[in-house]
């Protein structure tokens, strides 16, 4: 006779991350002008093959993705793992999620490792600025497909007879918000005026990010997460030695047409940028079946988006709901995480952010909370620098976020917990909790 | 009423010319005060009216819509307003066609009309009245399914220095401008690529030369085309069924770049494009 009972849904299993590698960022134009993603991408996976001795391994997993990617590279990811030292028998699938591609890889197959169907996986995202694709013009594009379907001679030369010299002129991609028209920078601008950020303000948190991500490089925090690459060792929009004078002396570039100052400069703004990062992912039983050392959990995640179309909310303010609905499932306040990670799109980014998070009217208005959802201790923020400073290949972010902070994680420690959060692109936002292992 | 049924849409170029040459003939008639002073008792009446596919598509994907198989109601107002111009070049119409400003613009849209569904076309003008600069008209349209209205469109237009109606009251409201949720980059093809897909060949918006004669430095763009565009920009959320009114300031002159707000309203949407002049500002309303 069978009995009855109420099992309680068995949380699943830990998803590990147990190292990361990437090559240093290039700016746009610079040393990896003529690399693809996939060279990026092939040379980012060699290095953590290299550094973890995968080499021949078949991992669970592969995923990645880029931001700015040529139809031709539909799997652009598996291309990569064929020319890569792993396993050819590695099983890998292309990601897109804007600039949150990158955490997106590594939430997704993490959980496929919390539920047992994976043993290891890696995460990654690469992106070019320098070598992206263009495109033909709409116009041009439609003649010739319609040539290709059409028949008879005179159908041809209909087809033919279509295409006006302006056509043949190539459409590059844009960063435009399709819906918009505007620039991320022009969306950020408008965020930026609504809540009262400082050029000040926005520069100290830019000098910060040098500051420290130089200083990490000095101590030696990168050797083992960075692998030099077409003759450069550190990132390339490092500026060691910039001071809030160099900053304020930049002149703005966004926000120039609103009736607020405008405020967002270079200095305070991500450069385009080429990159590639890589994490490793495993179960407890495969990282000790392979002798590594897990550094971090993937603890759980959540995405939000904006309406950003209507006003409503801005372009990259989306982690301001996600992040309050991840920290209530998981029964956790701002005050819980020891390490708290904004992906510095603009420097403006973290700081609207912040003040959301901090306004008594928008923690009642639109996060529903009886008042604001709290402060973040600047101590704890983007403790290693972030995209200010090492630049920002969109889909190799969240990599290179993910790397380091398990890494900080691990060297503070059993108990310590980071939060980590990507805006991106369509108003869309993705963040994740880590903790030590 | 008299009702004249025509056999098909007209086209509208030759609807222009048409226009000019009633246009001419009235202010001939004008001089020697033989002009005709009151709107013809009369509705234009066009029945299984189509849409074509392909034009569809051109028309959705130029505004910005996806591709689906519901006209928008900036789409039924191109179908349908030759068929408007065709009673305005009338020799009994008091204003002359060319020139005319489209001052503002309403439509109630009670479903929206499918590709494949034959539909009836009727026109009629109303209200003729005095303006601050000359005088008024409402051209109504309405299609249907039978009884069934399931779009209503007034377009009002003004004859600019022709005072049939005395002079109107000067309601000129101030335009504040907002902040913008996005901009429109309009390029200098911007009338011609309307007028492909809207078959509005207006010759002030597809060629500088004609609206320089008209008195505009540069080609402007089409109204509808803006009223339209802030139409999708809504999106989904404005329903099946709705409100949709603009009012026209500015001309848009050709090419340019404007910022528009579109955004939640205590109604539903309110719409606005501007550049250092109000250009449109306006509302869309769900209807329960």
């Amino acid at each position: 006779m069978a009995r009855r009972t109420s099992t309680p849904t068995p949380s699943p299993r830990a998803a590990y991350v147990l190292g990361g590698n990437r090559i240093p960022f290039a700016r746009a134009g610079g040393p990896y002008a003529h690399a693809s993603n996939q060279d990026m991408l092939t040379a980012t996976l060699d290095g953590l093959v290299a550094r973890y001795g995968l080499q021949g391994e078949r991992i669970g997993e592969v995923a990645a993705g880029a931001v700015l990617k040529h139809s031709r590279d539909f799997n652009l990811t598996r291309e990569s793992v064929l020319g890569s030292a792993l396993s050819p028998e590695t099983p890998a699938y292309d990601v897109q999620m804007a600039c949150a591609t990158g955490l997106e890889t590594v939430v997704s197959l993490s959980n496929k490792i919390r539920l047992g169907q994976l043993e290891s996986a890696i995460a990654a995202g690469v992106d070019t600025t320098s070598d992206a694709p263009i495109a033909v013009s709409d116009r041009l594009r439609r003649a010739l497909l319609d040539l290709s379907h059409a028949r008879s001679t005179s159908q041809k030369l209909a087809a033919l007879a279509r295409i006006r010299p302006k056509d043949l002129a190539p459409s590059a991609p844009r960063t435009d918000e399709p819906r918009t028209q505007l620039s991320m920078g022009e969306h950020q601008a408008l965020t930026t005026a609504q809540w009262g950020i400082t050029q000040e303000a926005q520069d100290e948190l830019a000098l910060a990010s040098h500051q420290r991500l130089a200083a990490a490089y000095d101590d030696g925090f990168f050797d083992d997460l960075v692998t030099p690459f077409r003759g450069l060792t550190r990132d390339a929009n490092l500026r060691a030695d910039s001071s809030l004078e160099k900053l304020a002396s930049l002149r703005p570039v966004f926000g120039l047409g609103l009736d607020t100052p405008a405020t967002m400069t270079a200095g305070n703004s991500t450069p385009l940028s080429d990159g590639a990062s890589a994490v490793l992912l495993g179960s407890a039983d495969w990282a000790s079946s392979h002798g590594l050392t897990p550094l971090a959990s993937v603890v759980d995640a959540e995405a939000a988006a904006v309406d950003f179309v209507h006003g409503v909310d801005g372009l990259l303010m989306a982690p301001t709901f996600a992040v309050p609905r991840l920290l209530a499932r998981n029964g956790l306040t701002l005050a819980d995480f020891d390490l708290v990670e904004i992906h510095e799109a603009f420097a403006s980014t973290v700081l609207t952010i912040l003040a959301a998070w901090e306004s008594e009217e928008f923690g009642r208005s639109r996060l529903g909370l009886d008042g604001a959802f709290g402060s973040v201790d600047r101590a704890k923020l983007n403790v290693h620098g972030s995209s200010l400073a090492a630049g920002h290949p969109f889909a190799a972010t969240g990599g290179r976020i993910v790397a380091s902070v398990s890494k900080e994680l691990h060297r503070r420690g059993p108990g310590t917990r980071a939060l980590v959060s990507v805006c991106a692109a369509g108003g869309l936002g993705l963040t994740a909790i880590l903790e030590a292992a | 009423m008299t009702v004249v049924v025509l056999p098909g849409v007209p086209g509208a170029g030759g609807l222009y010319l048409r226009g000019a040459v009633s246009s001419g003939g009235l202010a001939i008639r004008r001089r020697v005060d033989r002009a005709p002073r009151d709107l013809p008792d009369v509705a234009y009446v066009v029945r299984g009216v189509r849409a074509d596919p392909d034009r569809l598509t051109e028309f959705q994907h130029l505004l910005g819509e996806s591709a689906s198989d519901a006209l928008p109601a900036g789409f039924v107002h191109a179908l349908a307003f030759p068929v408007t111009i065709a009673l305005m070049a009338r020799p009994d119409f008091p204003l002359p066609v060319a020139g005319m400003v489209h001052l503002s613009n309403q439509v109630t849209q009670t479903r929206p009309l499918t590709l494949g569904e034959p539909f009836d076309v009727r026109a009629t003008a109303a209200d003729l009245r005095a303006h601050r600069t000359g005088t008024q008209v409402d051209l109504v349209t309405t299609v249907s399914t039978g009884d069934d209205i399931a779009w209503r469109g007034v377009s009002t237009y003004l004859a600019r220095g022709l005072f049939l109606r005395g002079q109107g009251p000067d309601d000129r409201s101030t335009f504040d401008p907002p902040t913008p949720t996005g901009q429109w980059v309009l390029g200098a093809d911007t009338g011609r690529r309307y007028a492909a897909v809207s078959g509005d060949h207006n010759p002030i918006h597809v060629s500088s030369l004609a609206a320089k004669a008209f008195g505009f430095p540069r080609a402007i763009a089409h109204g509808m085309y803006t009223a339209s565009r802030a139409l999708a920009s809504v999106g989904p959320a404005r329903g099946d069924a709705f409100d949709w009114s603009v009012s026209f300031a500015k001309p848009v002159l050709l090419p340019s770049t404007v910022n528009v707000r579109i955004a939640p309203s205590e109604t539903g949407f309110s719409v606005a494009a501007w550049s250092s002049v109000p250009h449109l500002t306006g509302s869309v309303t769900p209807l329960a």
